[in-house]
């Protein structure tokens, strides 16, 4: 009887919330991009498509030139040390970066936010008012028999959301998926999971969908003034649905709710509060990717306060709302950018005239480049350097194995360089 | 080398049965022996003050996920009024607040100012072990180590229901214990609520020692008994740690009692007894069970307890028990609550709780915790704790050693309750005041033995330079408060109450061994039901480094042969 854990690994791509292990990466020779195996999914091998085999060589830039890491690295620390207000937004990275740019943060000052912070906040916000009710993947996978999808699937932003939740495999014998609010090209993919075990049924809304939530809850707490003429039949049985449901979750992507959206998802956490007095249900929220989850978390857990904070003048503050970089930016009320962008060479800062450091995926270096910017490529956790970043569910913390290491600097390596060299503040 | 004399103190060191005016020599980081005209690079003048090895909290809600979600959810404890908190003046200090759902921060800054070397989370989710270490890797200064949970999860409770009533596949039961405990890096194991978790999955919504689980139809007798042997038989040093069933149930004295009897004799310890010591007695049918809760541990010597004593004001609870916190979900103050069922392990529930002194009840389970502190008699049996944040924020320590250890500071506070209950309670005719010396068995020494720390929690030469030394004064609670002086490992950390240094603490962890056959079983049900490849569950030593920031990595011996 004698053995320890034993240390076999399994790729976890970081593209998306649902951080699937069961796929591999090919890696081939020079420029030749990695290619995904052993799962078909359009965002894993476009994402993929976005490295080359050989490793990226460092670079940075500054005013569009290129120049040392050092150099790089001298410059951002000037920039932060001058600005009277910092932003730092994006936040797409793994624990280790945001371990290493909350000190940072609060040195100077700044302000945090992550990118897309407004779907962030519909769900912290409810979660502060009322709370949540929340389940994860693999209970999904194996005890859900009614699945109601709220405001669209969520795709593109989780390709494989379908077999995550397990909708087709045998782990329940028959299961129900419902899509409230739906779009016409989500209804095709709906149509396309009916098969043997599952039924589909697409319910279109009843007003807006909070007003279409609203009435949900009523019928499900079986308020008498809401019983009027006007329900809609399929609303009716949806609640009889869910009241008769074993297992009943209720999902859908923030990303996706409209402004004020924290108040649709408390609606629906009051559903399944009244669903829990005789059965069963829970939420799962698809969304925080790019380590927008993952960002909200260290925050939270070092500070005890979630994004959308700073350590300032009068203390730790957080602001859900004002402290949203979009409006920061738009109002003037911020004097420099730090954009952090490691996983998605898509995210691109949002348009700014401040001076600006991103930290971000190489393919992002153009979309940098303008006089008063300092660009240094970093490396992606999960292809050219290891990581964790928290899934969708937000209580699986996933290992990241570099499919390819590079020498690219680290998010955290590039923090931790920076802090060290900032010159040093008194304390508040 | 540089050593530092601490001169003239007295030195109480429960474990090495020293309570006296003693010097005591720290050099590398150790306990050590004086050398005859040796140079010190520090001699600290201790006179008029009390040397104790560091304190170790052994049950604290210190990190991982459901501690997270209490921060997200206590956005007041994090606000003071209209007014943000106040940014540290300390400037080796981060920005870090809250009182009941503390950052990791300031969680460490806190403790360290109280004379706390070491912390422990007692309740690890095997899924969400690597965020729980990230936490406890982010609180300063402290060693840390968790306790991983089983006994929900639905495969333990699936090869609990094929080994039938004579267990024939225990074998395999204790191998996927050990599994788990190597895969997580865990400290020990930790049961909530056997198998109501699950079971809560499934719609149950109480389950009693002896009633049978819906869907696999074993019950929690057969779930604590399984897992007390596999631990004992594993030789982990901790035995089973035990979130009974039924907490804060009125009448659940019987619960504990049948908890006791379905150990059938091997070791465990039970946890924030308090919350399972309730009777149903009296106009309200809500009464102290204390008598026979410390009947039940004075008569059982393989029986352990920490305490979970309720503090008045305000608080959260984080607890693992999703059945139990979703029942008292409407007594939520303020009215909001988070529940989660979590990976076919576990789950968990966080509700705002407002301790109040004019509440019947919760007059009550504050007589009731200290009851239990005063009624056993063997202080190593007993282990001092508020279940932070459950009965109250760990920065109530020093409120909690005063009420122990004075006896009329305990009746004054005792008078403000709720009068039915001052009129009532076996509390005020309880004479005891616990010594000095009990207190240090109760916060240092005894959970070091009842965890296998064997260099923690004494001061004998070679143990790790862990000190706390607190200035002897009448006032316990502002004795206890501010340390004048704490050193962790050798270097000192806080100085009245100032931080000085804030090195990365280790890990704690045990490595049993196992028959790796059992990986075989354990892949068939990964790939089966669970959302997670297998080959990615096990945290490996190199991950565990980095997931601790660095710390050191401190694995203790499981017993072997004639140990155990």
């Amino acid at each position: 009887m004698s053995a320890s854990a034993t240390a076999a690994s399994a790729w976890t791509c970081p593209f998306c919330p649902l951080a699937c292990d069961h796929a591999g990466v090919r890696v081939g020779a020079g420029a030749e991009p990695l290619q995904l195996t052993g799962a078909e999914c359009a965002r894993a091998r476009d994402a993929l498509a976005g490295f080359t085999s050989a490793a990226a060589l460092p670079t940075a830039e500054i005013d569009g030139r290129c120049v040392t890491l050092d150099a790089a690295i001298d410059a951002a620390v000037q920039r932060l040390a001058a600005s009277r207000q910092p932003l730092f937004a994006g936040l797409g990275t793994d624990v280790a970066g945001l371990r290493a740019l909350y000190p940072l943060a609060c040195a100077t000052g700044a302000i945090c936010d992550a990118a897309p912070g407004d779907a962030l906040m519909h769900g912290l916000r409810a979660l502060q008012d009322r709370g949540q009710f929340t389940t994860t993947l693999a209970e999904v996978r194996t005890r859900a028999d009614l699945i109601v999808f709220v405001g669209g699937l969520p795709l593109p932003a989780a390709p494989l959301i379908r077999e995550r939740m397990g909708i087709g495999d045998a782990q329940v014998p028959q299961r129900h998926v419902v899509l409230l609010g739906p779009k016409p090209s989500d209804e095709a993919v709906l149509q396309g999971w009916a098969g043997p075990g599952v039924t589909v049924e697409v319910l279109p809304l009843h007003g807006d969908l909070f007003d279409t939530v609203s009435l949900l809850d009523a019928l499900v707490a079986g308020r008498p003034a809401m019983a009027g003429a006007s329900v809609p039949d399929g609303l009716r049985s949806l609640a009889q649905r869910l009241r008769a449901a074993r297992y009943a979750v209720i999902s859908g992507s923030t990303a996706k709710l409209p402004e004020q959206g924290a108040l649709i998802v408390e609606t629906l956490y009051r559903t399944i509060n009244e669903l829990n007095r005789s059965t069963r249900a829970a939420a799962l929220w698809i969304g925080g990717g790019n380590g927008v989850a993952t960002a909200n978390q260290v925050f939270a857990w070092l500070s005890g306060v979630p994004l959308r904070s700073r350590a300032g003048p009068r203390g730790l503050e957080h602001e859900p709302l004002r402290y949203g970089s979009l409006r920061l930016i738009a109002q003037g009320a911020v004097d420099a950018l730090l954009w952090v962008a490691s996983f998605d060479a898509e995210a691109a800062p949002p348009d700014n005239s401040l001076p600006m450091i991103a930290l971000g995926h190489p393919a992002l270096a153009d979309r940098c480049r303008r006089d008063g910017s300092i660009f240094i490529a970093v490396s992606t956790p999960g292809i050219g350097s290891t990581g964790h970043v928290f899934r969708t569910d937000g209580t699986v913390l996933m290992p990241l194995r570099a499919a390819r290491p590079d020498a690219l600097p680290t998010v955290a390596a590039v923090a931790q360089r920076m802090l060290a060299a900032l010159p040093a503040r008194s304390a508040a | 080398m540089s050593a530092i004399l601490i001169r003239g103190g007295r030195l109480i060191d429960p474990l090495n049965r020293i309570d006296a005016v003693r010097d005591v020599v720290v050099r590398d980081g150790r306990i050590a022996a004086p050398i005859p005209g040796e140079n010190y690079a520090e001699t600290i003048d201790a006179t008029g003050c009390v040397v104790m090895a560091g304190g170790i909290d052994m049950h604290t809600h210190i990190g991982g996920g459901k501690v997270n979600l209490a921060r997200l959810l206590m956005a007041e404890d994090h606000r003071d009024g209209a007014n943000p908190i106040a940014l540290p003046d300390n400037l080796l200090e981060l920005a870090s607040c809250g009182t009941c759902a503390p950052g990791t921060l300031a969680t460490g800054y806190r403790y360290v100012e109280m004379g706390y070397t070491a912390a422990f989370e007692p309740a690890m989710v095997p899924s969400n072990a690597r965020h729980a270490h990230m936490e406890m890797g982010d609180v300063p200064v402290l060693d840390h180590g968790a306790y991983v949970m089983l006994g929900s999860d639905e495969l333990f409770l699936e090869l609990l229901a094929q080994g039938g009533p004579d267990l024939k596949n225990f074998d395999q039961i204790r191998d996927y214990t050990a599994w788990t405990i190597n895969a997580s890096k865990a400290m020990g194991v930790k049961v909530v609520n056997p198998g109501g978790i699950s079971a809560f999955k499934f719609n149950q919504r109480k389950l009693d020692v002896d009633e049978k689980h819906v869907r696999w139809e074993v019950t929690p007798r057969q779930v604590v008994h399984a897992l007390a042997r596999a631990l004992k038989e594993l030789g982990v040093p901790h035995p089973l740690h035990i979130h009974g069933s039924n907490l804060g149930v009125p009448g659940n004295i019987r619960s504990t009692l049948d908890t006791i009897a379905a150990l059938e004799g091997l070791p465990a310890h039970l946890t924030h007894i308090q919350f399972h010591a309730y009777g149903t007695e009296g106009p309200k049918k809500f009464s102290s069970a204390a008598l026979q809760i410390a009947e039940a541990v004075n008569a059982n010597p393989q029986i352990s307890i920490d305490i979970g004593q309720i503090m008045f004001g305000q608080t959260v609870t984080a607890s693992g028990d999703t059945m139990r916190q979703h029942a008292q979900s409407d007594l939520a103050n303020p009215r909001k609550w988070v529940g989660a069922d979590i990976e076919l392990m576990a789950g968990c529930g966080v509700v705002p709780f407002r301790y109040r002194e004019q509440s019947y009840v919760n007059a009550l389970q504050w007589v009731i915790g200290l009851e239990i502190f005063l009624l056993v008699k063997n202080p190593w049996q007993v282990v001092l704790t508020t279940d932070h944040p459950n009965g109250g924020p760990f920065t109530s320590y020093p409120h909690l050693i005063r009420l122990l250890m004075d006896r009329s500071f305990r009746e004054e506070q005792l008078a403000k309750l709720h009068p039915d209950v001052v009129a009532g309670c076996a509390l005020k005719s309880i004479t005891r005041e616990l010594t000095m010396e009990e207190i240090a068995v109760m916060t240092r020494s005894g959970p070091a033995k009842l965890l296998g720390l064997k260099d923690r929690g004494h001061l004998a030469e070679g143990a790790a330079a862990d000190i706390a030394i607190y200035r002897e004064r009448s006032d316990r609670e502002a004795m206890f408060r501010t340390p004048e002086w704490v050193f962790k490992d050798g270097t000192l950390v806080a100085k009245s109450g100032t931080l000085l240094a804030t090195p990365v603490g280790g890990t704690h962890f045990v490595e049993p061994g196992y028959d790796p056959a059992i990986e075989k079983t354990l892949r068939k049900h990964w790939k089966d039901h669970a959302a997670i490849n297998f080959d990615n569950v096990a945290i490996t030593h190199d991950e565990l480094c980095s997931c601790c920031n660095g710390g050191r990595l401190l694995p203790a011996e499981c017993f072997t042969g004639g140990e155990a």
